[in-house]
């Protein structure tokens, strides 16, 4: 029964367009040619592109030194970002009001880009889009919602996020340039470049666990849609996560409840195997927080299961980590 | 009433007169067409020359757009006026690419014709919205 699960898993695992399908490519040339741009500004697209793009043979590696340059060059603009969100929310009702911070945001965008190299999400996705169209490569804007641990999921009803996806030898792929690029300092919310190679070509149904794409299209996947009401009730996942998985399978929920000594069981997907002893669980019951290891930890070539119960009832926070990496969140609710 | 029969025979020649002229001038613009035709027919493959051109937007000119040769390296940039000349000598068939961050970019086509280029270029009309990621952990809000 497990093998066949696995072989089925296998197969789900193959028909996704992802990252490994170009296995066979080092895209070690791709990203030095990406790393040797770096003083290139963004007064001149043509140009840097062909910088980019015109020493690389294929299709993907021309895209990848496109996507790598973008995230290594581009900082996020979190006082931008801040502001742009404020208003969106006051104007949400008036549509006049609305259409006139947009466009007018969006100049002052464009200028800050271009002058600054700083932006928000839609002008990462934006200038991926512009580099790769003058590359010859088919790549479009998705907008939708993204959530994060901070998101507030009672209020998210403006789309607050953008990406990419690129059609790579007639298959669409996704990759998220914003988030790849680096996070802001928890602390003091600056931004810091911290390149996430997850983010490129990922598998579409791990991106779906926080990418809500307004287009249906943009799922990329070829089983049933998840609704907005799933999306949001999905576990929480971090950009470590994509460094890890390839596929987050159970739980499919954020917040349970259960009774004391019930088996919990966590299934996931690894990117490439790992040993049991990297497995930790830190749990928080709002007063106090503790590292601990699942009951069970099975690491089966590059599927992972775990198994979990809780011997006191009380609220849990409970973040799985993989080494240092923080991966994932949920909440238990454990009942006598 | 012999007056007035002047009168019309005036004013029918003058009438004539008119669409004599006007077809005069068919005859006489007609072999400037035919001269151009063949002229640049023959000359295709040869007819190099210097473009020109000007660049705006819906509101004024716009300074600094990349005007690039397509698949090459060769270009320029617009002025403060919004003009260009290209270095290079184009010929009929080459393809000129407008670029400007935040405007679509476009494709302009050098035809037989073409020495002076005007073109209005697209704002990118698209929403600007933008979410961050963390590393925060994720904190349930708790009622005490």
């Amino acid at each position: 029964m497990k093998s066949l699960v696995f072989i089925l898993l296998f197969i789900v695992f193959q028909s996704h367009a992802q990252i490994s399908d170009f296995n066979h490519i080092d895209f070690k040339k791709a990203d030095s040619i990406a790393l040797g741009c770096k003083d290139e500004g963004l007064d001149n697209l043509p140009q840097l592109t062909y910088q980019l793009t015109s020493s690389l043979d294929t299709d993907v590696e021309r895209f990848r030194a496109i996507y790598r340059w973008v995230c290594n060059n581009v900082a996020n603009d979190y006082n931008l970002y801040l502001k742009n969100k404020r208003k969106r929310e006051r104007f949400k009702d008036d549509s006049i009001k609305f259409k006139t911070w947009s466009n007018n945001f969006r100049k002052t965008l464009f200028k800050t880009l271009l002058k600054d190299q700083r932006t928000i999400c839609t002008g990462y996705a934006y200038l991926v889009k512009e580099l790769a169209k003058l590359a010859n490569l088919d790549c479009e804007i998705v907008q939708g919602y993204g959530r994060v641990s901070t998101t507030d999921i009672e209020n998210l009803d403006l789309p607050n996020h953008s990406w990419n996806a690129i059609k790579l030898k007639n298959k669409w792929y996704l990759c998220d340039p914003t988030w790849a690029s680096g996070i802001p300092d928890p602390e003091t919310n600056r931004f810091t470049f911290q390149y996430n190679d997850g983010f490129f070509l990922a598998n579409p149904e791990l991106f779906a666990v926080n990418h809500f794409p307004e287009e249906a299209k943009w799922w990329l996947l070829d089983k049933e849609i998840p609704t907005f009401e799933t999306f949001l009730a999905s576990p929480i996942i971090y950009g470590k996560a994509y460094k890890n998985l390839s596929l987050h399978i159970a739980p499919k929920q954020m917040h349970h409840t259960i009774k004391k000594h019930e088996n919990v069981a966590f299934e996931y997907k690894l990117i490439k195997t790992i040993t049991p002893k990297d497995i930790s669980l830190m749990i928080d019951n709002g007063f106090n927080n503790w590292k601990t290891k699942p009951q069970s930890v099975s690491v089966e070539d590059k599927s992972l299961i775990l198994e979990h119960q809780f011997k006191t009832s009380g609220f849990y926070d409970v973040h799985l980590y993989i080494g240092d990496d923080l991966i994932s969140t949920y909440t238990f609710s454990v009942e006598n | 009433m012999k007056t007035q029969l002047t009168l019309t025979q005036k004013s029918a020649f003058k009438t004539f007169g008119f669409i004599g002229i006007m077809m005069l001038t068919l005859f006489a613009f007609n072999p400037i067409y035919g001269q151009t035709k063949t002229t640049t027919s023959a000359e295709v493959a040869t007819n190099e020359r210097t473009i020109k051109g000007l660049v705006s937007d819906e509101e004024k000119p716009l300074e600094g757009v990349n005007v690039i040769q397509k698949g090459t390296k060769t270009g320029t940039v617009t002025n403060e006026k919004g003009e260009f000349t290209f270095p290079k000598k184009l010929k009929t068939g080459d393809i000129l690419l407008f670029s400007y961050l935040g405007y679509e970019t476009q494709e302009v086509k050098i035809k037989d014709n073409t020495t002076f280029i005007t073109l209005k270029l697209t704002a990118d009309l698209v929403e600007m919205i933008g979410a961050l990621d963390t590393a925060k952990p994720y904190k349930s809000k708790r009622k005490n």
